[in-house]
């Protein structure tokens, strides 16, 4: 085994390929709970919106369409970049280019946020903030609310995520590449922090349609 | 042998995500579309149909699904199986409420429909709902 992998590889584990495998399939594991845990959410969405259909349709009119259509381009491309810095790790001795594609990667969820809380913004002005500042607008029935509260749970929930996985890529960024635990020789840390952001940017391909493509037309 | 783009980190070109990238941003475009046509049902059906598609896109390029170890799968089907449960367990007993969904104009004037009990009329429904419920538990 080569020395220089040494302070990488845990006790329990024979080699480090061993090591990354066992990584990949504890993040797994974690993304089987996590679909469950967001099914359970869109599930009860779709029950609401079948029993008010026109409730829903009335109350997602007031969705920023823009600000989700932004959002959804955002987190598609950051997924992107976070797949070129995997492959950087894994193909170049120098860490520039991981470096480079991890900022930019950390730019656009952190641009996400900012288009999310102006979203919020502009909600809050709307007067859709159910118990705090809501007001029933016409053809909504009380039922509308429910949008609102599915709404404000789901792309809360979603943002919380989504700054977790900011948060992990700024300490792969600050604390292990600078220490030179991500190399081509052992990356699955990095993959693994990619796996979850992109399970974050799925959950927002089926937001985008809950919330923004309904009673357009 | 491997089917498909190599997308190894160790060999990847950045042309499959790429590729996949734009498949995603482009099917994103054309369900947005849908949105302003006056499908009716069929735009939520298309939407999120295409919003499936692009998730498998996800799965197995950008999450890197495909190629080794392929374990993975089992973490990853299971996680759509229980999901599949979860939907098709619930929907068994909702669709079997009668009066589920209500023949709409909101339910009531409040706009809250108030579900009824499950088999309450001598109708077909209950053994319905049994029929679902095995055929659920037998996938």
């Amino acid at each position: 085994m080569p020395a220089d992998t040494q302070p990488m590889l845990e006790i329990q584990y024979a080699t480090l390929e061993q090591q990354g495998e066992t990584a990949q399939f504890g993040i797994w594991v974690f993304l089987t709970q996590e679909t469950i845990f967001f099914g359970a959410l869109i599930f009860t969405y779709f029950l609401y919106r079948i029993t008010y259909p026109h409730e829903f349709v009335a109350a997602a009119k007031d969705a920023v369409l823009w600000c989700g259509t932004l959002n959804f381009i955002i987190l598609v491309t950051s997924s992107l970049t976070m797949v070129l810095a995997i492959n950087a790790a894994a193909q170049d001795e120098s860490p520039k280019r991981m470096v480079r594609w991890l900022v930019v990667t950390v730019l656009l969820g952190c641009l996400f946020l900012i288009v999310k809380g102006y979203e919020y913004y502009l909600d809050f002005e709307d007067r859709v903030v159910p118990v705090v500042h809501f007001v029933v607008k016409p053809g909504e029935g009380s039922a509308g609310e429910l949008f609102w509260v599915f709404y404000w749970i789901a792309t809360g929930l979603h943002a919380i995520h989504l700054t977790i996985g900011i948060g992990l890529v700024l300490y792969m960024l600050l604390w292990r590449i600078r220490r030179g635990e991500i190399t081509p020789r052992y990356y699955a840390p990095l993959e693994v922090v990619g796996i979850y952001w992109s399970f974050v940017d799925t959950v927002w391909l089926f937001l985008y349609p809950c919330i923004y493509l309904v009673g357009r037309s | 042998m491997t089917i498909g783009p190599e997308i190894d980190a160790r060999r990847a070109s950045a042309i499959p995500f790429v590729i996949a990238w734009i498949v995603i941003l482009l099917t994103a475009g054309i369900s947005a579309w849908t949105a302003f046509l006056g499908l009716g049902i069929w735009a939520p059906v298309i939407q999120f149909g295409v919003a499936l598609f692009q998730t498998s896109l996800l799965f197995v390029l950008f999450m890197r699904l495909k190629g080794a170890p392929s374990l993975k799968w089992v973490f990853a089907v299971s996680g759509f199986f229980w999901l599949l449960f979860l939907f098709g367990l619930s929907m068994t007993d909702y669709s079997n409420r009668r009066g589920w969904p209500p023949a709409q104009a909101g339910g009531s004037q409040l706009g809250y429909h108030q579900p009824n009990s499950i088999g309450a009329s001598p109708s077909s429904k209950p053994r319905k709902a049994m029929r679902s419920a095995l055929i659920l538990s037998a996938v």
